[in-house]
This record gives structure tokens, sequence and C-alpha cells, in this order.
């Protein structure tokens, strides 16, 4: 068990920095995930905490300690890859236990360590299969009970659900989840999957080009983003501005209080959700009204785009009445409206 | 990690790559060259001089001989091997494990072993001594490889590509020569490399079917390396060398990473 | 049920022009080796056991296989053909490991070197042979060398490297030849997969031995042994090399086999071919026992 601490990290392969002036902080116990589009430079943050990367600046701490000068095999973490790189000459238990056997453990000791892993992760009874007689998910559980053998004080997670289909992949999520609360290991888990992310783990830290943009609780990214970026990530689309005046921004779909923003005559910009936008057939107390130019019916809801006098709102509705050409009103409940701070 | 050792390791293989070469082409330009000299007494071209005007006819035409041979051999594995390759490598069929082993056996087998229990066949058939006989038992030889070499091509090939063109519209024939061609063209271009080379080095099997009669340009420097005259021999292998060494020089761009792996 | 019938004859026609197909596909290739090589092996074994109709002989006998297995020159001949041939790919082997081992390592991906490294495989091995004949004979290059630094006088003085006991010439010809054919079978493996499971080596914590241990060499060893059989095949049924480089005695097998096969007394014909097919039964002897060793390994894998 250990905690893990990224500082003022910067790192890259060629002359350009793919992350810079990172810091980050997981906690003992804790599930974190690193969220943000492939491209981001998640992977290369992973493989600079495993030790495949010297970082250009800053420092990896786990458990309080640098372990810059460590090689990966003598770090106390353990990644898991993308693909599930079973060893194809070994078979599943041979597998699981190749960690156990580096260390020099008698072979009894292996055997009992792995059969308690391959309970766990549910793959008793397969440990004589080769790797290529087992699933995609059993595959993926391999590796996993492979790198939690071997109890790390940090386990990274580099998507490892990503070669999976959609309804594996939510098994492998809740079993993730599961284990991760079972094991109590601090593990620091890849994703490009904004659903994943939010579902999975204790805290989210969003990268964005590069930079950390956003560290919290998954409802604090969700409802409080910290910057437009952050709020265009998780789905926001409707993005608006309007003048403080004595702690109320008022804009032209109406005047929100913005607690946290000072300064009078600034004109910060603001975001609502569109699911957070209320729809109403006839104007009402706050609303504004607008025409329907264009809608999407999505399964569970319909995605309608309304242009008003402010600027085009897009709301998402579980009602599917509206059509183009309708004129409806629309109203933004003030305490759905995020202003961000400017 | 210094950088001096990668360097040291490129210039090892440089080097040992290169020895073998430096004697044939010393002793190629030597007159004369007695003992403890390191270098020639006197230099001079009269070896490939020789080449050019006594001996000149039979080494033109052992040269011809013996790429007129590589040549048909590597046409003859192609159109043969090419279709067993793709049977091998996109289908699973019954007996399927037989094939191969008639395919993997001739690899390993040494062509001695065939071709001198081929000999009496062949007088029979009239094959002896001629260039259509060589050209037999130097299959036995390059086919193996050809196959082997198409059977990994397509096994790593995705015939989704043909339906994908007749859906388009294609004709069988525009599909195999538009399609098929161009996307196996460097499994092709190796394969028949390999058998070209295979057969211009056979030597044993070109003598006992060739009975001295198919002179190509092994049994030609054999021939000389009895003779003893040393610079002429030097020059013959340069000459055997130097076709091969220009195919990979031309061809080095077009083979990708694998290169000529595999060629014996 | 009409449509099932439809669909039925439908399948079984095509079915059947499937398997048209595919025999028209595999057909040429098989008969070709079937008719040459099964044939040359099949008639060699009839003559190499006594049946040559066209001599008057067309009664089977072992007298030939006999006469040659108990020539007490024969043992002689095969050890030092598999002296010839296990050395050479043993050496090459090791070499060729540690080779692609250090290239994939300090990752050089220089196009020249690995076009040199290629030149190897274009040059026949007669020609090699004749270089080191150049090379390593009593008045060639190296004796030279070592004249010209004071360590010998007369060429008699440097050792004999050509037409030796030990064989050194033959050996450095095949070594020169099949280190570039073995450590480019051996690379192309490193470079697909070596790096990434190398890589989950290290986060499982193996040391660099370790990596070596258990994870590079079980990832090579397919390719590496079935190089390493082609090699040795190779060497132990190649003839122009010992002819070249060998001594008159022993001789290696199939310069002996070849020498019978020429010999001017026709009777020793048969004796020659019984040799060729003995050498064709050890190399397929050698194929059989790495498969079963093989499959021994993987069934002892399973039961552990």
């Amino acid at each position: 068990m250990g905690d893990l601490r990224l500082e003022g990290l910067a790192l890259g392969y060629g002359p350009e920095a793919v992350v810079r002036d990172l810091t980050l902080s997981v906690a003992d116990g804790e599930m974190m995930s690193l969220l943000g589009p492939s491209g981001a430079g998640k992977t290369t943050i992973l493989r600079a905490v495993a030790g495949f990367i010297r970082p250009r600046a800053g420092r990896v701490l786990i458990d309080g300690r640098p372990v810059d000068d460590l090689p990966p095999e003598r770090r106390a973490v353990v990644m898991v890859f993308q693909k599930a790189l079973l060893f194809p000459f070994l078979d599943v238990a041979g597998n699981i236990g190749f960690g156990l056997k580096m260390q020099g453990l008698d072979p009894g000791e292996i055997r009992r360590r792995v059969d308690a892993i391959m309970d766990l992760t549910g793959l008793a009874g397969l440990g004589r299969r080769k790797v290529h007689e087992i699933s995609g998910g059993q595959q993926q559980r391999a590796a996993l009970a492979r790198a939690l053998v071997l109890q790390p004080a940090v386990l990274l997670l580099d998507e490892p659900l990503s070669s999976l289909d959609a309804n594996l992949r939510q098994q492998m999520r809740e079993f993730i989840q599961q284990i991760q609360a079972e094991t109590r290991v601090t593990t620091l888990f890849v994703t490009h999957d904004q659903g994943e992310a939010l579902m999975m783990s204790h805290r989210v830290s969003l990268l964005l080009g590069g930079r950390l943009r956003q560290t919290g609780t998954p409802r604090q990214l969700f409802y409080r983003p910290a910057d437009p970026d952050v709020a265009r990530f998780f789905g926001g689309e409707n993005f608006f501005d309007g003048r403080m005046e004595n702690g109320l921004l008022k804009t032209a779909f109406g005047d929100f209080p913005a607690p946290d923003t000072e300064n009078n005559g600034r004109r910060p910009l603001a975001t609502i959700r569109p699911e957070d936008v209320r729809l109403a057939p006839e104007a009402g107390n706050g609303s504004v009204m607008g025409e329907v130019t264009q809608t999407r019916f999505e399964g569970m809801a319909t995605r309608i785009w309304i242009r008003c006098d402010g600027g085009l709102v897009v709301a998402l509705t579980p009602e599917s009445r509206w059509t183009a050409g309708q004129r409806l009103a629309v109203v933004f409940p003030p305490d759905k409206v995020r202003v961000f701070p400017a | 990690m210094t950088r001096w050792r990668p360097k040291a390791l490129a210039a090892g293989i440089i080097l040992s790559v290169a020895v073998p070469f430096l004697p044939l082409v010393l002793w190629s330009l030597s007159e004369r060259w007695f003992f403890p000299g390191l270098w020639p007494q006197q230099w001079g071209l009269r070896a490939w001089q020789h080449l050019l005007d006594a001996a000149g006819g039979q080494i033109a035409s052992g040269l011809a001989h013996s790429t007129a041979l590589a040549a048909a051999t590597a046409a003859v594995s192609l159109v043969v091997g090419v279709p067993a390759g793709r049977a091998l490598g996109l289908y699973a069929f019954r007996g399927k494990a037989l094939a191969v082993l008639l395919v993997v056996l001739p690899l390993i087998v040494p062509p001695l072993s065939v071709a001198m229990g081929l000999h009496l066949w062949f007088i029979r058939l009239g094959l002896a001594e001629t260039f259509a006989g060589v050209v037999l038992v130097h299959l036995t030889v390059c086919l193996p490889y050809t196959v082997f070499v198409m059977w990994g091509v397509f096994a790593n090939y995705d015939p989704d590509f043909e339906a994908q063109a007749r859906c388009l519209g294609a004709s069988a024939l525009a599909v195999a020569w538009r399609v098929t061609l161009p996307l196996v063209w460097p499994g092709i271009l190796v394969a028949g490399l390999f058998s070209f080379l295979l057969s211009w080095s056979q030597y044993l099997s070109t003598l006992i079917i060739g009975g001295g009669r198919v002179l190509t340009l092994p049994i030609l420097l054999f021939a000389l390396m009895g003779s003893g005259d040393r610079p002429v021999a030097a020059a013959v292998s340069l000459v055997f060398v130097a076709p091969a060494l220009l195919v990979l020089l031309v061809s080095a761009r077009h083979l990708g990473r694998g290169g000529l792996m595999g060629v014996r | 049920m009409v449509s099932g019938q439809i669909g039925g004859r439908d399948a079984r026609t095509r079915a059947a022009r499937w398997d048209l197909c595919l025999a028209g596909l595999l057909a040429p290739a098989l008969a070709v080796m079937l008719l040459l090589f099964g044939g040359g092996l099949t008639l060699g074994g009839l003559q190499a056991l006594g049946y040559l109709p066209g001599a008057g002989m067309t009664e089977l006998t072992a007298a030939h296989f006999t006469r040659v297995l108990q020539d007490p020159d024969f043992l002689t001949s095969l050890g030092l053909t598999l002296h010839i041939a296990l050395t050479s790919t043993v050496i090459a082997a090791v070499v060729s490991v540690a080779l692609a081992l250090a290239l994939t390592r300090w990752s050089i991906r220089s196009r020249l070197v690995h076009f040199v490294l290629q030149v190897p495989l274009t040059v026949p091995h007669l020609v090699v042979a004749v270089s080191m004949l150049f090379l390593l004979a009593p008045a060639g290059l190296a004796a030279r060398l070592a004249a010209a630094l004071g360590l010998i006088a007369s060429p008699g003085e440097f050792p004999l490297l050509v037409n030796d006991r030990g064989s050194i010439g033959i050996l450095l010809v095949y070594i020169w030849k099949e280190i570039p054919f073995i450590a480019l079978m051996v690379l192309s493996v490193l470079q697909n997969a070596g790096g990434e499971l190398i890589e989950v080596g290290r986060t499982l914590k193996a040391g660099p031995w370790q990596r070596f241990r258990f994870i590079l060499l079980p990832v090579i060893a397919p390719s590496l042994a079935a190089a390493c059989l082609i090699v040795f095949a190779f060497t132990f049924g190649a003839f122009e090399v010992p002819w070249l480089l060998g001594r008159t005695y022993p001789m290696s097998l199939p310069v002996r086999g070849y020498k019978s096969y020429a010999d001017v007394d026709l009777a020793a014909r048969p004796e020659g071919i019984a040799i060729g097919l003995i050498i064709a039964l050890v190399v397929m002897g050698a194929v059989a026992l790495a498969v079963w060793l093989n499959r021994l390994a993987g069934s002892r894998e399973a039961i552990r």
C-alpha cells in the first residue's frame, strides 16, 4: 500500500514536451482516473511513473520517497498495459506467477498466491490454459491478476478495457472497481472515456493539451467544471457571457448569482448543461422565447437546437414533442448555471 | 550507455562482412604475387582481360547460362508456388498437414540426395544434360522456398480487399491484376529473389543432372580452382557474386524491413 | 423445405466448386514436389536397393546399404560431418542471438548495417569457400599478414586452417554465411514482439538476466530452433565447401556420396545414392527429434 505523488513533472520524447508542469497526488488506497483525449499524454505519464521514461524535470515520489533513479524493475509500481500482453509461451498460471518467480519465491508459495489471486479475479480453474485459449476479458483479468499478485504500492492501468467490446467493458469496469475496493491498492487509471472515469474512480484528473486542467471528484468535474474546456470535454455546449453587477451575472437568458466571481463590470463566461435547460410551450417567469431550428432523436433523449435572441441554445430533453419551426420558451434554472471564475 | 559500443558493433559487422571480399579483389588485380608480399609485387588486369578474351566466350556463356537458369527457375517457381502459398495461407482444409510436410521436407533434405535419384530417370526421359532438366532439379530446391514465403505473405493477407473490389465493380481478372498483385507484390519480389539466388548458387545438382554440359558459373569456377589460376578464379568469383549483390542493392528499398530474411 | 433444398444444392455445388478451386491452387506445386522430390527420393531408394533394370539388376537387396554402413570409414565420415554441422550451427546460433540482441538493445537501425548484414545471404557458399582458401591457405593473405608482422618466416610455419584436421576453414565459411541468416530471423521476432514483452517483464520486476532467460529466450526459441534446423540440415548435406576446404581423408558424407556416385566403377553408384539417402534420413531424423523434444517440453510444462 502506498501513495503516489508527481511533482512538477515535464515529459517528452522529442524536442517538444508532451506534458508540462504536472503535479498530482494519489492517496493511499485511492482510485484516481487520469482522463483525457487520445494524444493528451496520459500514457506518457504512466510510463514515467512506471520508470520507462525519465522525466525532463520534476520528481516521482512513492510513499514519499523519490524513485527517479530506480529502473522499472525496482519500483514498487506495476503497470498493466492496454493490450493484455500475456506471455504466449506460458500458461495462465505461469503468467500470473511470473513476477513471484522473478522474486525467487519457492514454487509452493507461488502456487498458493497464484491460486488465491485467481479466485479473487474469477479465473479459478483456468490456470493450465494456454493464453490464447481464454477469452479477451479473461486475458485482461489475467493481466490484472499478474500485476495484483505482486501487491504493488501503486497499480497503473493504461486503458486496459479499450480492446474489449461494449458489454464486456461494462462488466470489467465493475470488476476492476470491486477488486480495487477489496484490495485497496492505490490505483492510477488512464482512460479517454469520461463515463468510465466518472463511474469508476474516487477522483478524476483531466488532462488537456499536456496540462492537468482540473482534479476533483467526478461530480465536481461534471457539475463544477473549472473552465470552458473542461465543460466542453464533458459535453457542455451552451456558453454565454454577461456582465457582473453586485454578485449577479446579467445575461440575455436572465440574471444568475455568481458568488465566486467579483469585480463589477467584468464579462465572465457561463454555461449550462443541455439536459438542465428547461423547455415550455408558453412564456413564463424568467423565460426567453426561441425557435426550434433542428431536432435529433437520440433514444433516451432528444437533442434540440433553439435560436434565441441571446444565441443558439442546445437542450436535451426526454420529451419528443418538439419539431423544427416551433416557438417555445427556454428557462435556465439559476442553480444549474455555472459561472466560470474569470 | 556510452555511444561507442553501438558504433563499434556496426563497424565490426561491416568489417567482418567485407573480409572475404578482400583476397578476391586483391588476387583478381594481381599479376605477380609471391609469398611474403602483403601486396602483389605487380598489379595488373590480366585476370580480367582473360575473362574478356581467351576464356571470355566461356565465362560469358556461363554467365548467360546461370542467369537464364536462375530466371527460368524463379519464374516457374512463382507461377507454381504463388497459388499454393495462397491456398496454404488463406484456407484450412483436410490434408493440409500432408501438403505442408511435402513443402517443408524439401527445405531441409539436401539437393544431392534428390539429384542422384533423379539422374537415371532424367537420362531415360532425355532430360539429363539439358537446360530443362536442370531447371527441374533446381525447382526441387526453389519451389519450397517460394511456397513458404508466399504462405507467410497470404497468412497476413485479407481477402476482403478482393470482395470489396468485386463490390465496386471490378472483374475477377481486374481484381487479380489491380488488387491482389499490388498487395502481395513485395512478397512476390522476395520469393522471386529467393528462387533466383538459390538456383544461381546451385553446384552439385547442376553437375549431376547437367553432366558437365550445362556450364553455369559455379561449374566453371570449380574447374578454375582445379587449374590453380588464382587471379582468374578470384575474378570469376567476383563476377559470380556481382549480380546477386546488384539485385540486393536495387531491391533493398522495395523489400521492406524483413529484407532478404530467409535466403540461403 | 423448398428453399432449404435449393439452398442445400446450392451449397453443395458451391462446396464442390470450392474444392476444385483449392485443388487448382495446390495441385501444380504438390505435383511438382511429389514427382521431382518424392520421385527423386523413391527412385534413389530403388537404385540404392539394387533395382537397376537398365543394367539387368531387378533383385532388391540391402547389400549396398550394408556395405556402406559396415565400412569402418563410414563412422569417421559421419563423425566429421556431424562435427562440421553441429559446431557451425551452435557457434552461428550463439553469435546470432548476441548480435540480434545487441542490435535491438542499442536500437541500431542504420540502413547501411542492415544492408551489409544481408550481403552474406546473397554470396554463394562456393565463393566464400574460394575466398577462405585465398585467405587461410599456407600462402594465403592471413599467412602473408603473419609474415609481415614477423610471426612466421615461411608458409610452412603458418597453422593449417584449410584442408585441416579441425575443419576450421569449413566452419568459418559456414559461420560467416549462417550468422546473418539466423540473426535476421531472430531479429524480426525481437522487433515484432520483444520490446513490449520486455517492458511487461520489467514492470513485473524481472532483472536483466531474468528478462533474457524467461522472456527473450522463450520468445525467440521457435524461430531460432527453426533457423538452426535449417542451418544444420544444410551444413550436414552440402558438398561444395568440404570438397574445396576439406581433407582427402576423412571425407564428409556428401563428398563421399558424390565420389562414390561419380566413380568410374558404375557398381559404386548405388552406394553413393545410399549415402545420399542416409544423409537425407539423418536430416529428417534431426527434424523429427526436434519436433518430439518440443512436444515433450510442452507436455512437461503442462504437468508442472
